[in-house]
Protein backbone atom coordinates (compact mmCIF):
# COMPACT_ATOMS: atom_id res chain seq x y z
CA UNK A 1 0.00 0.00 0.00
CA UNK A 2 1.29 3.35 -0.61
CA UNK A 3 1.42 6.68 1.57
CA UNK A 4 0.49 9.52 1.08
CA UNK A 5 2.47 11.84 2.01
CA UNK A 6 1.02 14.75 3.55
CA UNK A 7 2.08 17.19 5.84
CA UNK A 8 0.04 17.74 8.93
CA UNK A 9 -0.74 21.17 9.77
CA UNK A 10 -1.44 19.47 13.87
CA UNK A 11 -1.18 16.07 15.06
CA UNK A 12 -3.48 16.69 17.66
CA UNK A 13 -6.55 18.73 18.93
CA UNK A 14 -5.45 22.40 19.79
CA UNK A 15 -6.51 22.79 23.58
CA UNK A 16 -7.88 26.69 22.97
CA UNK A 17 -10.19 26.91 20.18
CA UNK A 18 -13.00 29.36 20.02
CA UNK A 19 -15.18 26.99 18.17
CA UNK A 20 -16.72 23.62 19.52
CA UNK A 21 -18.72 21.05 17.33
CA UNK A 22 -19.81 17.76 18.01
CA UNK A 23 -18.04 14.64 16.31
CA UNK A 24 -21.05 13.98 13.78
CA UNK A 25 -21.04 17.68 12.86
CA UNK A 26 -17.32 17.90 12.45
CA UNK A 27 -17.34 14.65 10.25
CA UNK A 28 -20.02 16.30 8.00
CA UNK A 29 -18.19 19.62 8.43
CA UNK A 30 -14.85 17.48 6.80
CA UNK A 31 -16.89 15.69 4.04
CA UNK A 32 -18.71 19.02 2.87
CA UNK A 33 -15.47 21.03 2.87
CA UNK A 34 -13.71 18.55 0.65
CA UNK A 35 -16.72 18.14 -1.71
CA UNK A 36 -16.92 22.16 -1.87
CA UNK A 37 -12.82 21.45 -2.71
CA UNK A 38 -12.64 18.58 -5.23
CA UNK A 39 -15.80 17.95 -7.60
CA UNK A 40 -15.02 14.46 -7.77
CA UNK A 41 -15.94 13.33 -4.24
CA UNK A 42 -19.45 12.25 -3.56
CA UNK A 43 -20.97 10.35 -1.06
CA UNK A 44 -23.49 7.26 -1.16
CA UNK A 45 -25.75 4.85 0.91
CA UNK A 46 -28.71 4.29 2.77
CA UNK A 47 -30.61 7.24 4.46
CA UNK A 48 -27.45 9.41 3.68
CA UNK A 49 -30.02 12.11 1.63
CA UNK A 50 -32.95 13.21 3.43
CA UNK A 51 -32.71 11.61 6.29
CA UNK A 52 -29.04 12.93 6.64
CA UNK A 53 -27.42 9.78 8.13
CA UNK A 54 -29.53 7.70 11.20
CA UNK A 55 -26.27 8.48 12.86
CA UNK A 56 -25.78 12.19 11.56
CA UNK A 57 -23.02 11.78 9.54
CA UNK A 58 -24.52 13.32 6.52
CA UNK A 59 -27.24 16.07 8.41
CA UNK A 60 -27.43 18.53 5.45
CA UNK A 61 -25.07 17.17 2.59
CA UNK A 62 -28.48 16.75 0.53
CA UNK A 63 -29.35 20.56 0.67
CA UNK A 64 -25.91 21.53 -0.06
CA UNK A 65 -24.67 19.86 -3.01
CA UNK A 66 -27.69 18.04 -4.17
CA UNK A 67 -29.46 14.51 -5.40
CA UNK A 68 -26.39 14.20 -8.49
CA UNK A 69 -23.49 14.60 -5.48
CA UNK A 70 -25.31 12.38 -2.26
CA UNK A 71 -27.03 9.22 -3.25
CA UNK A 72 -29.78 7.45 -1.22
CA UNK A 73 -29.62 3.92 -2.39
CA UNK A 74 -31.49 0.84 -2.26
CA UNK A 75 -30.86 -1.61 0.73
CA UNK A 76 -28.25 -3.26 -2.08
CA UNK A 77 -25.05 -3.22 0.03
CA UNK A 78 -23.08 -5.27 -2.84
CA UNK A 79 -24.29 -3.15 -5.56
CA UNK A 80 -23.74 0.33 -4.37
CA UNK A 81 -20.15 -0.48 -2.95
CA UNK A 82 -19.70 -2.06 -5.97
CA UNK A 83 -20.45 0.66 -7.73
CA UNK A 84 -18.28 2.92 -5.81
CA UNK A 85 -14.79 0.62 -6.52
CA UNK A 86 -16.06 1.18 -10.39
CA UNK A 87 -16.71 4.93 -9.60
CA UNK A 88 -13.21 5.26 -7.78
CA UNK A 89 -11.25 3.27 -10.62
CA UNK A 90 -12.47 6.02 -12.97
CA UNK A 91 -11.13 8.44 -11.02
CA UNK A 92 -13.79 9.88 -8.62
CA UNK A 93 -13.68 9.42 -4.88
CA UNK A 94 -16.41 8.26 -3.79
CA UNK A 95 -17.22 8.15 -0.19
CA UNK A 96 -19.83 4.91 0.43
CA UNK A 97 -21.89 4.74 3.52
CA UNK A 98 -22.67 0.83 5.18
CA UNK A 99 -25.01 2.11 7.52
CA UNK A 100 -23.87 -1.05 10.62
CA UNK A 101 -21.07 -2.46 10.16
CA UNK A 102 -22.45 -5.56 11.10
CA UNK A 103 -23.70 -5.41 7.87
CA UNK A 104 -20.49 -6.31 6.07
CA UNK A 105 -21.74 -10.03 5.23
CA UNK A 106 -23.25 -9.01 2.37
CA UNK A 107 -21.14 -7.22 0.51
CA UNK A 108 -17.86 -8.56 1.99
CA UNK A 109 -16.72 -9.87 -1.40
CA UNK A 110 -16.71 -6.21 -3.08
CA UNK A 111 -14.81 -4.68 -0.07
CA UNK A 112 -12.02 -7.12 0.66
CA UNK A 113 -11.96 -8.93 -2.52
CA UNK A 114 -12.27 -6.15 -5.37
CA UNK A 115 -12.03 -2.75 -3.14
CA UNK A 116 -9.01 -3.96 -1.17
CA UNK A 117 -7.25 -5.81 -3.89
CA UNK A 118 -7.44 -4.42 -7.20
CA UNK A 119 -3.96 -1.69 -6.57
CA UNK A 120 -2.55 -4.76 -5.68
CA UNK A 121 -3.13 -6.81 -8.32
CA UNK A 122 -2.91 -3.88 -10.73
CA UNK A 123 0.81 -3.93 -9.65
CA UNK A 124 -0.13 -0.09 -8.28
CA UNK A 125 -1.73 0.72 -11.58
CA UNK A 126 -5.26 1.17 -10.49
CA UNK A 127 -5.67 3.12 -7.98
CA UNK A 128 -8.86 2.96 -5.51
CA UNK A 129 -9.23 6.23 -4.02
CA UNK A 130 -12.73 5.82 -1.87
CA UNK A 131 -13.74 6.07 1.34
CA UNK A 132 -16.37 3.60 3.86
CA UNK A 133 -17.97 4.83 6.66
CA UNK A 134 -19.93 2.94 8.94
CA UNK A 135 -21.21 3.01 12.47
CA UNK A 136 -20.02 0.62 14.91
CA UNK A 137 -20.65 0.07 18.58
CA UNK A 138 -22.72 -0.63 21.09
CA UNK A 139 -24.27 0.04 24.34
CA UNK A 140 -27.32 1.20 23.54
CA UNK A 141 -29.82 -2.22 23.07
CA UNK A 142 -29.82 -2.70 19.80
CA UNK A 143 -28.72 -6.63 19.75
CA UNK A 144 -26.60 -8.78 18.27
CA UNK A 145 -26.62 -7.87 15.00
CA UNK A 146 -26.36 -3.97 15.54
CA UNK A 147 -23.48 -3.12 18.19
CA UNK A 148 -20.51 -4.56 17.10
CA UNK A 149 -17.15 -3.19 16.51
CA UNK A 150 -15.72 -5.82 13.92
CA UNK A 151 -12.70 -3.45 13.41
CA UNK A 152 -10.57 -6.47 13.96
CA UNK A 153 -11.90 -8.70 11.13
CA UNK A 154 -11.24 -5.51 8.98
CA UNK A 155 -7.64 -4.51 10.06
CA UNK A 156 -6.50 -8.51 9.67
CA UNK A 157 -7.44 -8.36 5.51
CA UNK A 158 -4.84 -6.44 3.99
CA UNK A 159 -5.65 -3.72 1.70
CA UNK A 160 -6.98 -1.07 3.24
CA UNK A 161 -6.39 1.57 5.39
CA UNK A 162 -8.88 1.44 9.06
CA UNK A 163 -9.26 4.99 10.71
CA UNK A 164 -11.47 4.96 14.35
CA UNK A 165 -11.61 8.61 15.51
CA UNK A 166 -12.89 9.27 19.04
CA UNK A 167 -12.78 13.10 18.64
CA UNK A 168 -14.89 15.72 16.95
CA UNK A 169 -10.76 17.03 15.96
CA UNK A 170 -10.01 13.82 14.87
CA UNK A 171 -13.28 12.96 13.37
CA UNK A 172 -12.75 15.74 10.82
CA UNK A 173 -9.04 15.58 10.23
CA UNK A 174 -9.23 11.80 9.64
CA UNK A 175 -11.89 12.38 7.31
CA UNK A 176 -9.90 14.77 5.42
CA UNK A 177 -7.06 12.53 5.13
CA UNK A 178 -9.23 9.70 4.51
CA UNK A 179 -10.91 11.31 1.58
CA UNK A 180 -7.81 12.69 -0.03
CA UNK A 181 -5.88 9.37 0.23
CA UNK A 182 -5.22 7.47 -2.86
CA UNK A 183 -6.22 3.92 -1.43
CA UNK A 184 -9.34 2.66 0.01
CA UNK A 185 -10.02 3.91 3.71
CA UNK A 186 -12.51 2.22 5.76
CA UNK A 187 -13.58 5.10 8.37
CA UNK A 188 -15.50 3.40 11.66
CA UNK A 189 -17.90 5.73 13.49
CA UNK A 190 -18.95 4.65 16.92
CA UNK A 191 -22.28 6.10 17.71
CA UNK A 192 -21.73 6.87 20.89
CA UNK A 193 -18.83 9.63 20.11
CA UNK A 194 -20.82 11.23 17.79
CA UNK A 195 -22.22 13.53 20.33
CA UNK A 196 -26.21 12.97 19.34
CA UNK A 197 -28.67 14.49 21.31
CA UNK A 198 -30.89 10.74 21.83
CA UNK A 199 -28.22 8.83 22.70
CA UNK A 200 -26.30 8.77 26.02
CA UNK A 201 -25.08 11.66 27.06
CA UNK A 202 -21.03 11.96 26.13
CA UNK A 203 -19.25 15.26 27.14
CA UNK A 204 -16.09 14.00 25.64
CA UNK A 205 -18.37 13.82 21.92
CA UNK A 206 -17.70 17.51 22.02
CA UNK A 207 -14.77 19.64 21.68
CA UNK A 208 -12.74 22.04 19.58
CA UNK A 209 -12.79 22.07 15.73
CA UNK A 210 -11.01 24.08 13.60
CA UNK A 211 -13.04 25.97 11.10
CA UNK A 212 -10.55 25.25 8.34
CA UNK A 213 -9.62 22.18 6.61
CA UNK A 214 -6.61 20.13 8.10
CA UNK A 215 -5.38 16.49 7.96
CA UNK A 216 -4.87 14.17 11.08
CA UNK A 217 -1.96 11.73 9.78
CA UNK A 218 -3.93 8.05 8.98
CA UNK A 219 -1.55 5.52 10.70
CA UNK A 220 -0.64 7.84 13.66
CA UNK A 221 -1.89 7.32 17.33
CA UNK A 222 -1.94 9.99 20.12
CA UNK A 223 -1.34 10.01 23.64
CA UNK A 224 -4.25 11.43 24.88
CA UNK A 225 -3.27 11.81 28.93
CA UNK A 226 0.42 11.12 29.58
CA UNK A 227 1.18 9.28 33.17
CA UNK A 228 3.37 6.54 34.23
CA UNK A 229 2.01 4.04 36.31
CA UNK A 230 0.93 2.05 33.43
CA UNK A 231 -0.16 2.43 29.57
CA UNK A 232 -4.10 1.88 28.55
CA UNK A 233 -4.05 1.09 24.78
CA UNK A 234 -7.68 1.37 23.21
CA UNK A 235 -9.53 3.11 20.60
CA UNK A 236 -12.62 4.80 19.66
CA UNK A 237 -15.32 5.39 22.45
CA UNK A 238 -13.19 3.08 24.90
CA UNK A 239 -10.85 5.97 24.96
CA UNK A 240 -13.40 8.64 26.85
CA UNK A 241 -14.15 5.56 29.07
CA UNK A 242 -9.89 5.11 29.82
CA UNK A 243 -9.87 8.79 30.19
CA UNK A 244 -12.72 8.92 32.44
CA UNK A 245 -11.00 6.22 35.15
CA UNK A 246 -7.55 7.66 34.34
CA UNK A 247 -9.13 11.18 35.89
CA UNK A 248 -11.04 9.03 38.75
CA UNK A 249 -7.96 7.07 39.78
CA UNK A 250 -5.23 9.86 39.73
CA UNK A 251 -7.44 11.20 42.90
CA UNK A 252 -6.07 7.65 44.17
CA UNK A 253 -2.83 8.45 42.96
CA UNK A 254 -2.54 5.83 39.86
CA UNK A 255 -1.08 7.72 37.17
CA UNK A 256 -2.38 6.29 34.16
CA UNK A 257 -1.22 7.03 30.25
CA UNK A 258 -4.21 6.71 27.76
CA UNK A 259 -2.89 5.92 24.10
CA UNK A 260 -5.46 6.73 21.35
CA UNK A 261 -4.32 4.71 18.36
CA UNK A 262 -6.92 6.73 16.09
CA UNK A 263 -5.82 4.37 13.43
CA UNK A 264 -5.35 0.31 13.29
CA UNK A 265 -3.91 -0.20 9.89
CA UNK A 266 -1.51 1.16 9.51
CA UNK A 267 -1.21 0.49 13.71
CA UNK A 268 1.31 3.04 15.12
CA UNK A 269 3.38 0.59 16.94
CA UNK A 270 5.87 3.02 18.02
CA UNK A 271 3.62 4.99 20.22
CA UNK A 272 2.61 2.44 21.87
CA UNK A 273 5.85 0.29 22.08
CA UNK A 274 7.34 4.01 23.77
CA UNK A 275 4.86 3.90 26.22
CA UNK A 276 4.99 0.71 27.59
CA UNK A 277 8.72 1.15 28.03
CA UNK A 278 7.87 4.32 29.79
CA UNK A 279 5.53 2.62 32.36
CA UNK A 280 6.34 -0.96 32.05
CA UNK A 281 2.73 -2.15 32.33
CA UNK A 282 0.17 -2.42 29.83
CA UNK A 283 -3.60 -2.73 29.65
CA UNK A 284 -5.49 -2.87 26.16
CA UNK A 285 -8.71 -2.05 26.40
CA UNK A 286 -11.32 -2.97 23.32
CA UNK A 287 -14.86 -3.04 22.58
CA UNK A 288 -14.38 -5.87 19.97
CA UNK A 289 -14.38 -9.33 20.43
CA UNK A 290 -11.47 -10.62 22.56
CA UNK A 291 -9.84 -13.47 20.54
CA UNK A 292 -8.02 -13.31 17.53
CA UNK A 293 -8.08 -9.25 17.85
CA UNK A 294 -6.61 -5.69 18.32
CA UNK A 295 -5.50 -6.50 22.14
CA UNK A 296 -4.07 -9.39 20.81
CA UNK A 297 -2.69 -7.71 18.04
CA UNK A 298 -1.08 -5.06 20.16
CA UNK A 299 0.56 -7.94 22.71
CA UNK A 300 2.07 -9.29 20.21
CA UNK A 301 3.93 -6.14 19.17
CA UNK A 302 5.45 -6.11 22.84
CA UNK A 303 6.23 -9.62 22.93
CA UNK A 304 7.92 -9.84 19.45
CA UNK A 305 9.66 -6.30 20.24
CA UNK A 306 11.18 -6.72 23.43
CA UNK A 307 9.01 -8.94 26.61
CA UNK A 308 11.14 -7.50 29.03
CA UNK A 309 9.65 -3.77 29.00
CA UNK A 310 6.63 -5.63 31.29
CA UNK A 311 6.99 -5.45 34.51
CA UNK A 312 3.94 -7.16 35.01
CA UNK A 313 1.70 -9.30 33.16
CA UNK A 314 -0.47 -7.56 30.38
CA UNK A 315 -4.44 -7.31 30.57
CA UNK A 316 -6.97 -7.17 28.09
CA UNK A 317 -10.64 -5.79 28.57
CA UNK A 318 -12.63 -6.96 25.95
CA UNK A 319 -15.77 -8.16 24.50
CA UNK A 320 -16.23 -12.20 25.85
CA UNK A 321 -16.31 -13.76 22.59
CA UNK A 322 -19.96 -13.89 22.17
CA UNK A 323 -22.47 -11.76 20.69
CA UNK A 324 -23.64 -8.66 22.22
CA UNK A 325 -26.91 -9.36 24.24
CA UNK A 326 -29.82 -7.15 23.91
CA UNK A 327 -30.86 -6.88 27.43
CA UNK A 328 -29.03 -3.78 29.02
CA UNK A 329 -27.60 -5.50 31.97
CA UNK A 330 -26.17 -8.18 30.23
CA UNK A 331 -25.02 -5.65 27.12
CA UNK A 332 -23.06 -3.74 30.25
CA UNK A 333 -21.78 -7.34 31.10
CA UNK A 334 -20.16 -7.89 28.19
CA UNK A 335 -18.95 -4.22 26.90
CA UNK A 336 -15.44 -2.51 28.23
CA UNK A 337 -17.53 -0.16 31.58
CA UNK A 338 -15.55 2.41 33.33
CA UNK A 339 -16.21 -0.59 36.02
CA UNK A 340 -14.02 -3.32 33.90
CA UNK A 341 -11.41 -0.12 32.83
CA UNK A 342 -10.87 -0.24 36.78
CA UNK A 343 -10.87 -3.46 37.83
CA UNK A 344 -8.23 -4.44 35.18
CA UNK A 345 -6.09 -1.47 36.27
CA UNK A 346 -6.16 -2.04 40.00
CA UNK A 347 -5.20 -5.73 39.09
CA UNK A 348 -2.06 -4.26 37.19
CA UNK A 349 -0.64 -2.04 39.08
CA UNK A 350 -0.60 -4.36 42.25
CA UNK A 351 0.75 -7.34 40.11
CA UNK B 1 -30.72 42.46 24.26
CA UNK B 2 -31.64 39.97 22.58
CA UNK B 3 -33.45 37.02 23.35
CA UNK B 4 -32.38 33.28 21.97
CA UNK B 5 -35.95 31.01 22.03
CA UNK B 6 -36.04 27.68 22.01
CA UNK B 7 -37.44 26.84 18.47
CA UNK B 8 -40.67 25.70 17.95
CA UNK B 9 -40.17 22.34 16.33
CA UNK B 10 -43.60 20.06 17.24
CA UNK B 11 -46.43 21.89 14.89
CA UNK B 12 -48.82 18.88 16.26
CA UNK B 13 -47.93 20.02 19.86
CA UNK B 14 -47.01 23.65 20.19
CA UNK B 15 -46.57 24.14 23.98
CA UNK B 16 -44.46 20.56 23.81
CA UNK B 17 -41.49 20.22 25.68
CA UNK B 18 -37.96 19.80 24.10
CA UNK B 19 -34.41 19.58 25.95
CA UNK B 20 -31.08 21.65 25.56
CA UNK B 21 -29.30 18.62 24.17
CA UNK B 22 -25.84 20.92 23.73
CA UNK B 23 -24.44 24.23 24.28
CA UNK B 24 -21.60 24.73 22.23
CA UNK B 25 -21.10 28.10 23.52
CA UNK B 26 -19.84 29.02 27.54
CA UNK B 27 -21.96 31.27 29.34
CA UNK B 28 -20.56 34.89 28.90
CA UNK B 29 -18.70 33.98 25.77
CA UNK B 30 -18.58 36.25 22.81
CA UNK B 31 -20.62 35.23 20.01
CA UNK B 32 -20.52 35.91 16.11
CA UNK B 33 -23.99 36.39 14.37
CA UNK B 34 -24.86 33.09 12.40
CA UNK B 35 -22.67 31.10 14.92
CA UNK B 36 -23.87 27.88 16.19
CA UNK B 37 -24.89 28.02 19.61
CA UNK B 38 -26.84 24.74 20.60
CA UNK B 39 -28.39 21.60 19.72
CA UNK B 40 -32.14 20.80 21.13
CA UNK B 41 -34.22 18.33 20.43
CA UNK B 42 -37.96 17.45 20.79
CA UNK B 43 -38.90 13.93 20.74
CA UNK B 44 -36.13 12.22 18.44
CA UNK B 45 -36.37 15.52 16.26
CA UNK B 46 -32.96 17.63 16.97
CA UNK B 47 -32.31 21.26 15.13
CA UNK B 48 -29.00 23.54 15.58
CA UNK B 49 -29.99 27.56 17.02
CA UNK B 50 -27.99 29.50 15.33
CA UNK B 51 -26.98 33.13 17.56
CA UNK B 52 -29.30 35.87 15.45
CA UNK B 53 -26.81 38.46 16.24
CA UNK B 54 -23.54 38.87 17.49
CA UNK B 55 -22.50 39.88 21.46
CA UNK B 56 -22.16 38.28 24.70
CA UNK B 57 -23.85 35.46 25.30
CA UNK B 58 -25.96 35.01 28.62
CA UNK B 59 -27.14 31.11 29.01
CA UNK B 60 -30.36 30.85 30.72
CA UNK B 61 -31.33 27.16 30.68
CA UNK B 62 -28.33 24.22 31.45
CA UNK B 63 -27.66 21.21 29.17
CA UNK B 64 -30.20 18.10 29.18
CA UNK B 65 -32.86 20.89 30.79
CA UNK B 66 -36.35 20.50 29.75
CA UNK B 67 -37.50 23.62 28.35
CA UNK B 68 -40.83 24.64 26.40
CA UNK B 69 -40.67 25.37 22.93
CA UNK B 70 -40.47 29.08 22.81
CA UNK B 71 -39.04 30.09 26.26
CA UNK B 72 -35.49 32.07 26.23
CA UNK B 73 -33.07 29.69 26.62
CA UNK B 74 -30.22 32.59 26.34
CA UNK B 75 -29.88 36.10 26.11
CA UNK B 76 -27.17 38.05 24.17
CA UNK B 77 -26.29 41.79 24.69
Amino acid sequence: MTTTETPATTATAPTTSARRLTTAKAMVEGIAQEMERDPSVFYLGEDVGAYGGIFSSTTGLLERFGPERVMDTPISESAFLGLAIGAAVEGMRPIAELMFVDFFGVCMDQLYNHMAKIHYESGGNVRVPMVVTTAVGGGYSDGAQHSQCLWGTFAHLPGMKIVVPSTPYDAKGLMTAAIRDDNPVVYMFHKGVMGLPWMAKNPRATGPVPEEPYEVPIGRAAVVREGGDATVVTVSLSVHHALDVAEELAADGIDLEVVDLRSLKPLDRETVLASVAKTGRLLVVDEDYLSYGLSGEIAATVAETDPGLLRSPMRRVAVPDVPIPYAHPLEYAVLPTRDRIREAVHHLVRA
Amino acid sequence: MTEVLFPQLSDQDPDGEGVLATWFVDDGATVAGGELIAEVMVGKVTSEVIAPVPGAIHLKVKEDDVVRQGSVIATIS
